[in-house]
């Protein structure tokens, strides 16, 4: 699993490193140049006063120390020096030179001459020399020379500085990233959420409110969603194709073997044998739409319409068993199950509830605060005894045989609320006196999608 | 009675033909939602019962059409299918019953006797007028408490008769009730009915209104 922030921030780091190292580089070697250049600048100012001091003093060459009067040049052995040899032969030289000297002239060229050599502390100095002709012809040596200690302190003193900045520009550059990988990675979490959100839509997400290059990725989200519901659909109906196809003839065998019992031939096994199969078919093809159910996204039940329904065919069914079914469920009232699968649901308990009650059934739904949805089906009939109870929500368990039907409405009813996160709740109805279900079901959130 | 039977499988169309025929029904027969929908507003049925699974025209969509136009014949719906939004879909555009495919052939005839009973208003299934009882969940009938043995047409026009008691019913409404569509009608063979049931039953049960038809006087 690989984290896109992780790696937008690793190449926001990396490349922060490379741009910061180059320039590093690049930087440092153009400002070690330019210290260089002032450096040599500066000793050949030095050079050249070096030199009007000798033109303006040549008749009182005592008094070239007073010319030349920087501070640096008085202080012992403070890394500036200079000394002036006349044509004489006789040798002046900067107060910062003690009693040390620069080395003697070599040669008698005129050129300026820039060397590098031991100085009077025992470091690197750096030295101009020269062989002047002054306007009375007579030759005078000049020589200046400068500590390069004072150039390393510049150097590095410029390395600092310019190290500090960086790392400021580092750190700021990591927090962009972190701010651009968060502005990026937005448009990504909000559909995350909008995925979730959404869950129980019908529409799907809307392309448009996305930016261009998670349009693609949104498109095929809602074409995912699109096809897990028709799957769903689609293997429904095989089903439910497929239970047609059996059941008829399935219904024929009956028929014979039932005509075939009349006559008094022994076909108790094969009626047995039919009934199991019967049975299996009826709890395949429910598990078969519990296992959807748990998959199924942006599926609801309006159960206004739902109800409505049940209220309407259960009271049909209730006149006909000369019993009196009774509904009473608060409005706008939304559950996260496929209609289908809560009309199952209801079904077999009402049907349950309808062929034990005595004469009265009762159906009411209300919100629950926790975002649920709390269905009551209650009966006056005998009830369930409070050991048995945890044997009917269980597959294939039959209590009573003494009324007809295959014994597997409760559990088929409880596979299918528990695959949408729901329970069910079985117990000695209060009102009635019967058998009380109480089914809780996920609210779906209506209001939300209404307003969002 | 007369029964209307739309289901499209003819194997268990015959099953469930010859069982009901054999209790005193009539019974026509629809393989088709069409045929279903025509026969159902055309004919004076009792009961009909109605396979959702047909062809041509589904049963919801015949049931919506039948109950759209004004027809309050109790109609109980076939399923094949194991989801109750099938049923609830039958009974929520109007049907009375429902019976889920495979079922006792037994309890689909206790079903279509009690619409048939609950139709004509009458809450006891057995039917009695003086010394004469009358069944009408086993076609037992007994005079003193001793049973009496009737043919099938002799049940249909007594069942008939009972069901309607209090109320005049013509030859005509007799015959259409007691024949099947492709069955000859000839009225004067509900005389001969009328009489064999005389005969077994005692002569006063069934009154004759001279020129307009038979009652039998409200029953206890």
């Amino acid at each position: 699993m690989t984290s896109l922030r992780t790696r937008a921030v690793t190449g926001g780091i990396l490349l922060a490193v490379v741009t910061i190292v180059l320039a590093l580089a690049g930087l440092g070697s153009f400002m070690n140049a330019q210290t260089q250049t002032r450096f040599t600048d500066l000793l050949r100012n030095r050079h050249s006063q070096a030199i009007v001091a000798a033109a303006s003093y040549l008749d009182r060459p005592d008094k070239l120390g007073r010319t030349l009067g920087d501070p640096a040049y008085q202080r012992p052995f403070s890394g500036e020096y200079w000394q002036i040899q006349s044509p004489e032969g006789a040798v002046y030289r900067s107060p910062s030179l003690v009693k040390a000297a620069l080395p003697a002239p070599t040669g008698s060229s005129t050129e300026r001459r820039s060397i590098e050599y031991v100085g009077p502390t025992g470091n690197l100095v750096v030295g101009i020399s020269q062989w002047i002709i002054l306007d009375d012809g007579s030759r005078w040596h000049v020589q200046v020379a400068s500590s390069l200690d004072q150039l390393e302190a510049e150097l590095d003193a410029v390395r600092q500085s310019l190290l500090s900045a960086f790392a400021i520009v580092a750190f700021v550059g990591v927090l962009g990233a972190l701010a651009q990988v968060a502005m990026i990675l937005q448009p990504l979490n909000a559909l995350r959420k909008d995925v979730s959100a959404r869950w129980e839509g019908e529409n799907g997400l809307e392309v448009e409110s996305y930016p261009v290059e998670v349009a693609p990725l949104v498109t095929d989200i809602n074409g995912l969603m699109d096809r897990n519901r028709d799957i769903i659909r689609r293997s429904r109906r095989q089903a439910a194709d497929l239970a047609h196809a059996i059941k008829t003839p399935s219904a024929i065998m009956r028929n014979e073997l039932g005509a075939l019992e009349n006559k008094g031939m022994p076909v108790q096994d094969a009626l047995e044998a039919l009934d199991r199969l019967d049975a299996q078919l009826k709890r395949s093809f429910a598990r078969m739409r519990a296992d959807g159910g748990e998959n199924a996204v942006g599926v609801f039940t309006d159960l206004d319409a739902a109800l409505g329904r049940m209220q309407r065919a259960f009271s049909a069914l209730a006149r006909n068993a000369e019993k009196e079914f009774s509904a009473d469920y608060e409005p706008d009232l939304r559950v996260r199950m496929d209609q289908s699968d809560f009309e199952e649901v209801m079904g077999n308990l009402l049907d349950n509830a309808l062929k034990w009650s005595e004469g009265r059934v009762l159906l009411t739904a209300k919100r629950s605060d926790d975002n649920s949805v709390i269905i009551m089906v209650a009966d006056d009939g005998p009830g369930i005894p409070q050991e048995e109870i945890a044997q009917v929500t269980r597959s294939g368990h039959r209590l009573d045989v003494s009324k007809p039907g295959t014994g597997l409405g409760l559990a088929i009813a409880s596979d299918l609320i528990n695959a949408y996160g729901g329970d069910i709740l079985l117990s000695r109805s209060e009102v009635l006196g019967g058998l009380s279900a109480v089914v809780r079901l996920p609210s779906s959130g209506s209001s939300s999608l209404d307003h969002g | 009675m007369r029964i209307l039977l739309a289901e499209d499988e003819p194997m268990l169309a015959n099953q469930i033909k010859s069982v009901l025929s054999t209790e005193g029904l009539a019974v026509d027969l629809a393989v088709d939602g069409a045929e279903a929908q025509f026969l159902g507003e055309t004919e004076p049925y009792d009961v009909i019962v109605l396979d959702l699974g047909l062809p041509i025209r589904d049963g919801i969509t015949v049931l919506k059409n039948l109950r759209a136009g004004g027809n309050d014949t109790p109609i109980l719906i076939l399923t094949a299918r194991n989801d109750w939004t099938d049923r609830v879909d039958g009974l929520d555009a109007g049907a009375d019953d429902y019976v889920t495919k495979p079922f006792h052939m037994a309890e689909l005839s206790a079903r279509v006797r009690a619409m048939i009973r609950r139709k004509a208003g009458k809450a006891n299934p057995v039917f009695s007028r003086n010394e004469v009882s009358f069944d009408s969940r086993t076609n037992q009938v007994m005079v003193n408490n001793v049973p009496i043995n009737l043919t099938a047409q002799e049940i249909a026009v007594l069942s008939y008769l009972f069901h309607n008691a209090g109320r005049l019913v013509s030859r005509t409404e007799l015959s259409q009730h007691i024949y099947q569509y492709e069955g000859d009608r000839v009225s004067n063979t509900i005389a001969v009915f009328v009489n064999r049931l005389r005969k077994k039953l005692g002569s006063d049960l069934i009154e004759t209104v001279r020129g307009r038809g038979y009652v039998i006087k409200a029953v206890a």
